[in-house]
């Protein structure tokens, strides 16, 4: 039975957060203590290292691990609502596969990664996650409305067309170092964080917040089904509109910035689910801060075990994530 | 003319001749302390990394090497020898070409690649090079293999006096600069602390700025470790070629000393990565670098 008190899981939610950040902000080559950490944000001196490293590298970081975790758990609740699906995941629009494909381009077509000073692979994958999003949507809709299911299908069909031709730009890759890059970016990392980008994610979030405070009824009714949501006088094809636009949105910024984490958007869905109901008022809330709460928690797991660099995050979202998954699913069943 | 044809002819009359194998055999451990079965003098040799093809070339008869890999662009004339694919490995056609034995380096060659040609009847030989010597003695350890001591001898022994008068100039510093190689921007990859560059940096007058030891002989470092570290040399690309991308990408770097002092440098492809006769070369080029001029920001 579902704990129904979304404040208390919100709070406890929130907690956890901040614990981590503060945990997040110690992590790292340079030792930091906490009240190093307090001085720091008092009194911001640039030209320390230490406190440099902390405000430009690690808070960004930070900040990206939480927008991203958020921004997934957000757009795979919508996306398993819409296609009543519960394996649906925020790559089912093939954002992922697309961008996949818009990254390798990049990094064995154009060498240098930078055009005219500016630095490709993020450009590219985002290019790559809103083209096969586009071609997805265009397969999955029939006289203006999106049809759950040939929307499934037409992801899967790009998804593996896009990572096909992926495969064949990485085969015919000689150079041991595009290899690298495709490899790192396939797994998925928070290291390119930095203020600059995290403006556009940030947007992204608030915005789809924004408007889905408005609609946790609607997406509720959808949840009954199409005659039954349209008999209740849901505007059922405008809303499925809405909700693709969103979630592509979400996930396209996001992969584009951090490469396709896996994971994420399947299970804290799920887990929003267990803990409050399927039809809860706050559920999207909840499974925006538990989903940057536990991409977070992975960020720090992957710095703490393998440093320097850190494991790829999407390694470990797998790691811990697949046991705690298939335990919500034996508990719930 | 027709002599010369008539010449050539007879030569690839007698290069088509089954060759008898020789018959000898000796016992062998290679650089990985696997035990192998060689012939006493193998005719038919390859390498499977551009480094010990320039060994190869530089220790045994050049018509007794049979084929390069892609990668192999020095000396040019290894350009006229046949292709073999060594990523991913080629094994068709190794096993057409028949060497005798194939050299390779620590890392380049899979150890199950190499048990797969040991199955197919061909012996595979390690090398793994730890310092500048280890490349000296391998050159040594390649010439008994080959039967070709007294050439490998006088090259190692040139090489050795020739690094040595190079290390003879280097002033002895308390604190010599410290020096990050990277290997790849994005991740950045760099020379770890358990590579040849190690070695030939401390005798080129500097220090691998990596001091710390990683399992992977190339780690990917962090922003914040590379702050961390504030080489005072980066080696990688010229600094206009780095400003605009290195640099532009990571804007947080350009707070390390290398970047400040302008003391960022180009290395020549495939000198640094190769442990071969040409080490002295690399190391040579490395204390060049290290001794440009430079004015010291404050």
């Amino acid at each position: 039975m579902p704990d129904r008190r979304p404040a208390l899981w919100l709070f406890l939610g929130l907690l956890l957060t901040l614990g981590l950040v503060v945990l997040g902000l110690r992590v790292g080559s340079y030792s930091t203590s906490y009240s190093f950490i307090f001085n720091t944000f008092r009194h911001y001196d640039p030209t320390d290292p230490a406190q440099l490293v902390l405000v430009e590298l690690r808070l960004p970081r930070i900040v990206l691990a939480l927008l991203a975790g958020a921004s997934l758990a957000v757009s795979g609740y919508l996306l398993q609502t819409l296609v009543t699906n519960p394996l649906a995941d925020p790559y089912l629009l093939g954002t992922a596969s697309g961008a996949s494909l818009g990254a390798i381009a990049s990094f064995v077509l154009v060498p240098s990664l930078t055009v005219a000073g500016v630095y490709l692979p993020p450009i590219a994958a985002l290019v790559g996650a809103f083209g096969a999003t586009l071609l997805v949507v265009a397969l999955g809709t029939r006289r203006g409305r999106i049809l759950p299911a040939p929307l499934l299908l037409a992801g899967v069909a790009v998804g593996a067309l896009a990572a096909a031709v992926g495969s064949l730009l990485t085969f015919l890759a000689s150079a041991e170092g595009n290899l690298r890059s495709i490899v790192f970016w396939a797994f998925g990392s928070f290291e390119q964080a930095g203020w600059r980008v995290l403006p556009y994610p940030a947007a992204a979030l608030a915005i789809s917040l924004f408007v889905l405070a408005f609609l946790q009824k609607d997406l509720n009714l959808l949840l009954l089904g199409e005659e039954r949501a349209a008999a209740l006088g849901l505007p059922v094809a405008q809303r499925r509109w809405l909700l693709v636009l969103l979630a592509a949105g979400l996930t396209g910024g996001v992969v584009a910035l951090c490469g396709p984490v896996g994971f994420v958007g399947l299970l804290i869905p799920h887990l929003t689910r267990g803990l409050l109901g399927t039809t809860g008022r706050y559920n999207l809330l909840v499974c925006a801060v538990l989903g940057g709460g536990f991409l977070l928690a992975c960020d720090l797991l992957a710095r703490v075990l393998y440093p320097p660099a850190g494991l790829p995050v999407g390694l470990v979202t797998a790691l811990f994530g697949v046991p705690f998954f298939v335990y919500l699913l034996r508990k719930n069943s | 003319m027709r002599v010369l044809y008539l010449f050539l002819t007879a030569a690839l009359l007698a290069s088509c001749q089954p060759e008898s194998r020789p018959a000898a055999a000796v016992v062998v451990k290679d650089g990985l302390g696997r035990s192998l079965t060689l012939p006493a003098h193998p005719r038919r040799v390859l390498a499977l990394a551009p480094s010990m093809t320039e060994m190869l070339y530089a220790v045994a008869d050049t018509a007794t090497i049979v084929a390069r890999v892609p990668q192999d662009n020095y000396p040019a004339a290894v350009l006229r020898k046949p292709v073999v694919n060594n990523y991913p490995l080629d094994l068709e056609k190794l096993v057409l070409l028949r060497p005798d034995v194939v050299f390779t380096v620590e890392g380049i060659t899979s150890v199950d690649d190499a048990q797969r040609l040991q199955e197919l009847g061909i012996p595979v030989y390690y090398l793994r090079f730890r310092k500048v010597e280890d490349v000296f003695a391998g050159i040594e350890e390649l010439g008994r293999l080959l039967g070709r001591q007294r050439q490998a001898t006088q090259l190692a022994d040139s090489l050795r006096r020739k690094l040595a008068a190079l290390v003879a100039t280097t002033p002895k510093s308390a604190a010599p600069p410290s020096v990050l190689a990277i290997t790849w921007q994005d991740p950045i990859y760099c020379y770890g602390q358990n590579t040849l560059f190690t070695d030939e940096i401390r005798l080129a007058g500097g220090q691998n700025a990596v001091t710390e030891t990683f399992p992977q002989p190339y780690p990917a470092l962090t922003r914040e470790y590379i702050l961390k570290l504030n080489p005072d040399v980066l080696l990688g690309g010229s600094f206009g070629k780095l400003d605009s991308t290195f640099f532009r990408n990571y804007p947080e770097l350009r707070r390390i000393k290398a970047c400040r002092n302008r003391r960022v440098y180009p290395i020549t492809g495939n000198l640094m990565e190769r442990p071969g006769p040409r080490v002295v070369e690399s190391v040579r080029e490395l204390q060049k670098l290290l001794r440009q001029p430079y004015v010291p920001a404050n």
